[in-house]
């Protein structure tokens, strides 16, 4: 089955090759940027309330995440805005 | 002479740092030019053993430091390679034995005799490294396609990118690549460690029994002919003379059916 997967140019998305490298973006964004586990949950809460003090959220869809380009971190943050607070 | 001085690191211990050291030092003595090879692992000497000159080492690198000898006099001559010296490290002393400006200085006088001088790095990032890397300007990182080699080689980047004023250029060797297990999805090939590690390559040496071999005998497979090892270490000692060499083709992950169907019947072993 391996063998047909590879043949026909099957993505196996949950191989160890695409695990291992998955791990290892995620790991060195922290690494580089000495960040300890955890603390982008609590940066994450507080953007999260302070949005939330502003605009009704679609929480579901809430994204928050750490993206890396040629050795460079960026946080970027997407809130799904419902409507304004007044 | 105003040679150029190369260190060889990697943070993790075992990925081959002297491996590539003493073959990337025996292939470009090869294409003529003088080579200095320098084992800064200062107590854990082995550099000597990989070149098969073990028992002819008289002074060290600790030696020269301290005065106790010329640097002519500690630097042991390859006899099938007369343009290729090995420069020891002292087996009994530690890394504390030699500093950061003493370095500076050895490297000085080293480049004024050789075109090359090739420093491997002891394992760590402690003051060991940070000798190794004092004298040098440029640098070669060794990684494996492993997370944890992957993760180390990461965080001397970052060590070496912090002193861009004296480490002028540095870029990667991944060493121990097995294509048929990149093929099959069970580890990370090259592009991904590249990816990853957002860094200029210099050359892929696959996985090759020989080298355990040439370790035994005491002669780099890059001196001799017919190993694919020695091959990607004489690529990478001519690309580091300037010439464009394209890079080993280790495998053909997503080429079209009919590479697929050519590379299933002639897998690629290494």
């Amino acid at each position: 089955m391996q063998i047909l997967n590879w043949f026909f140019g099957i993505n196996h998305n949950d191989s160890a090759r695409n695990t291992a490298k998955d791990r290892m973006q995620k790991m060195l964004v922290y690494d580089r940027l000495e960040l300890p586990a955890g603390r982008l949950e609590v940066l994450e809460e507080e953007l999260l309330a302070v949005v939330s003090r502003y605009f009704e959220l679609d929480a579901d869809t809430t994204h928050f995440d750490l993206q890396q380009t040629e050795r460079k971190a960026a946080l970027v943050a997407n809130f799904r805005l419902l409507r304004a607070k007044c | 002479m105003n040679g150029r001085v190369i260190v060889v690191t990697s943070g993790k211990g075992g990925v081959g740092k002297t491996t590539a050291s003493a073959n990337i030092g025996v292939a470009l003595a090869n294409t003529g030019v003088s080579v200095a090879l320098v084992d800064m692992d200062i107590g854990l000497r082995n550099l000597d053993i990989l070149m098969g000159l073990e028992n002819r080492v008289v002074y060290n690198l600790v030696d020269v430091v301290e005065e106790r000898c010329k640097l002519r006099q500690a630097l042991v001559r390859d006899k099938r390679l007369p343009n290729l010296s090995l420069l020891p490290a002292a087996q009994t002393r530690d890394k504390t034995a030699v500093n950061a400006e003493q370095m500076k200085s050895l490297c000085q006088e080293l480049k004024n005799l050789f075109e090359f001088v090739i420093v491997d790095s002891p394992a760590g990032i402690e003051s060991g490294f940070q000798n190794a890397i004092a004298g040098a300007s440029e640098a070669i990182i060794i990684t494996t396609p492993e997370m944890s080699a992957v993760r180390d080689a990461d965080r001397i980047i970052g060590l070496l990118e912090a002193r861009k004023d004296e480490i002028e250029q540095y870029k990667l060797v991944v060493n121990r690549i097995r294509p048929a297990m990149v093929r099959n999805a069970d580890m990370m090939s090259v592009d991904d460690v590249l990816d990853i590690l957002s860094v200029k390559l210099l050359g892929v040496v696959p996985e090759d029994e020989e080298i355990i071999i040439s370790t035994n005998k005491g002669e780099p497979v890059s001196g001799t002919d017919n190993t694919r090892s020695g091959l990607a270490f004489r690529n990478i000692a001519r690309r580091l003379r300037g010439e464009e060499v394209p890079l080993l083709d280790l495998d053909i992950p997503n080429g079209n059916w009919l590479n697929r169907i050519f590379t299933f019947l002639n897998p690629v072993k290494v």
